[in-house]
């Protein structure tokens, strides 16, 4: 029974791993993003993001099934012993039911997301086709706001107004299209969305979500510097195509309120231009070391969590009377 | 850089314009067959002026399904929050405060020689320093 006892006493440690790698990454996300280069930054993020989504939803759904066994009409059903598995008391049936009710909230709010991603994805494929494939999938929409962006579905296109264009010098128009070329090389826009869905099931994630989010837009900033082989020009277009937009859009309409909240926390493209204007970033092995540990340590703390939980219901169904079996 | 000017330019507009921001020559005739070639896509339109052809953005066919098209992207757009991750914009909306903190970051870093500044209006803080420019 001791090693019965030592199981019972490292499940519920085992089940917190999860969850405190969760909180590491609520706290440190921002740092890393800023401390790793954008491209590892964006993976590794991404990466333990969805290990730790995976790992907590894993144990929250693990341990309502090990609480909700308790049940005695379930172990009938299972045909294991209830009072075997009720060992520890830890874990009244309610709190089974509460965590089952949470399991598939989250689980339903992350398929949500999903779903909506891939609506959007196939809208954007939809606008790209009507678009046409555009000269190496540039499109110039004639307009006076100033605007740039890359509209990604299974394809995708690079979108600028004429307005962007006139707002900016050549040199910082190259900057613009290879920031947007990067999008489009790379599927930026699938880091966003795996990190957004893994936010929608775990929100302890969400500033994972944002990191990765500035992380992308800093990647492709990074690859236009690269190739223009010009950092304080990329630098300059950015700054300067945000204060087109702003400007224009100050005299068209009132900011849209939405926008405006999320970045004026933000401060992206300051913070952007800024980089750009510092030396380039320099790789990081022991951050990285960091989140690919915090990644691993999340999947093992899960798995050994759900390994321990299984082993009890094992135990559980020996302890089963035998001759409701016999019979 | 069709795109970025106000009228339809001719060839050899395209020609210096090129040669000025990227430091290179190309030869007339390359930038003809290109602008030509783009024509005959129906990415371009062009006009008589003088001898040469005047080229300037196709509006017509694009223009009919960019309307269509508008409505689609509008939906993506409207949902621009942190949620609509199919569309990536080049620059976020600004607080006030960081408008002063981009236009203060211009000033302090102008471009070199800014090519092309007198051919383009540019709102007032992209302005470089009289003193930054190289001698």
């Amino acid at each position: 029974m001791t090693g019965m006892g030592l199981l019972l006493a490292g499940v519920p440690f085992l089940a917190a791993v999860p969850f405190l790698a969760a909180t590491v990454l609520t706290a440190s996300s921002g740092r890393l993003a800023r401390a790793l280069p954008p491209p590892t930054a964006v993976r590794l993020l991404t990466l333990v993001a969805l290990t730790t989504a995976l790992g907590c939803g894993y144990v929250l759904a693990v341990t309502a099934v090990w609480a909700l066994g308790q049940l005695p009409a379930l172990a009938t059903i299972g045909h294991w012993s209830a009072p075997v598995l009720s060992h520890s008391e830890l874990l009244p049936p309610a709190i089974g039911a509460a965590l089952g009710v949470l399991v598939l909230g989250l689980l339903g709010a992350s398929a949500g997301r999903a779903l909506r991603h891939l609506t959007q994805l196939h809208e954007a494929q939809l606008a790209c086709r009507q678009l046409g494939p555009g000269v190496d999938g540039l499109i110039v929409i004639n307009s006076a706001e100033p605007d740039a962006y890359t509209l990604s579905g299974l394809t995708s296109r690079i979108i600028v107004t004429t307005a962007m264009l006139k707002a900016l010098p050549p040199a910082e128009r190259r900057a613009l299209l290879a920031h947007e070329a990067s999008h489009r090389r790379h599927r930026h826009h699938a880091y966003n969305q795996l990190s957004d869905i893994a936010a929608a099931a775990n929100p302890l994630l969400r500033p994972t979500a944002r990191a990765v989010r500035r992380a992308v837009e800093r990647w492709a900033d990074e690859d236009a510097a690269t190739q223009l082989g010009d950092r304080p020009t990329t630098a300059r277009a950015i700054a300067r195509a945000g204060l087109a937009r702003d400007a224009a859009r100050g005299r068209h309409q009132s900011p849209d309120p939405r926008e405006t909240v999320t970045t004026a926390v933000t401060h992206d493209v300051p913070d952007r231009t800024r980089a750009l204007l510092a030396p380039p970033p320099r790789r990081r092995p022991l951050a990285t070391t960091f989140v690919l540990l915090l990644a691993a340590t999340s999947a093992l703390g899960a798995t050994a969590a759900g390994h321990a939980v299984e082993q009890q219901f094992d135990h559980a169904q020996a302890g089963y009377p035998r001759q409701s079996l016999g019979r | 850089m069709v795109a970025a000017a106000d009228a339809p330019v001719t060839p050899s507009q395209v020609q210096a314009e090129l040669a000025r921001a990227t430091g290179q020559e190309l030869a007339y005739t390359t930038v003809m067959t290109t602008l030509a070639r783009l024509h005959d896509k129906g990415a371009l339109d062009r006009t008589n002026a003088g001898r040469a052809f005047a080229y300037g953005l196709a509006a017509e066919p694009a223009e009919l399904s960019a309307a269509l098209t508008a409505r689609q992207m509008q939906r993506l757009l409207d949902a621009q929050d942190d949620r609509a991750a199919a569309l990536t914009r080049f620059v976020a909306a600004l607080s006030p405060e960081d408008e002063a903190v981009l236009t203060s970051l211009l000033q302090d870093h102008p471009a070199p020689g800014d090519p092309g500044a007198a051919a383009r209006p540019s709102p007032p803080p992209a302005q470089p320093s009289e003193e930054a420019k190289p001698r």
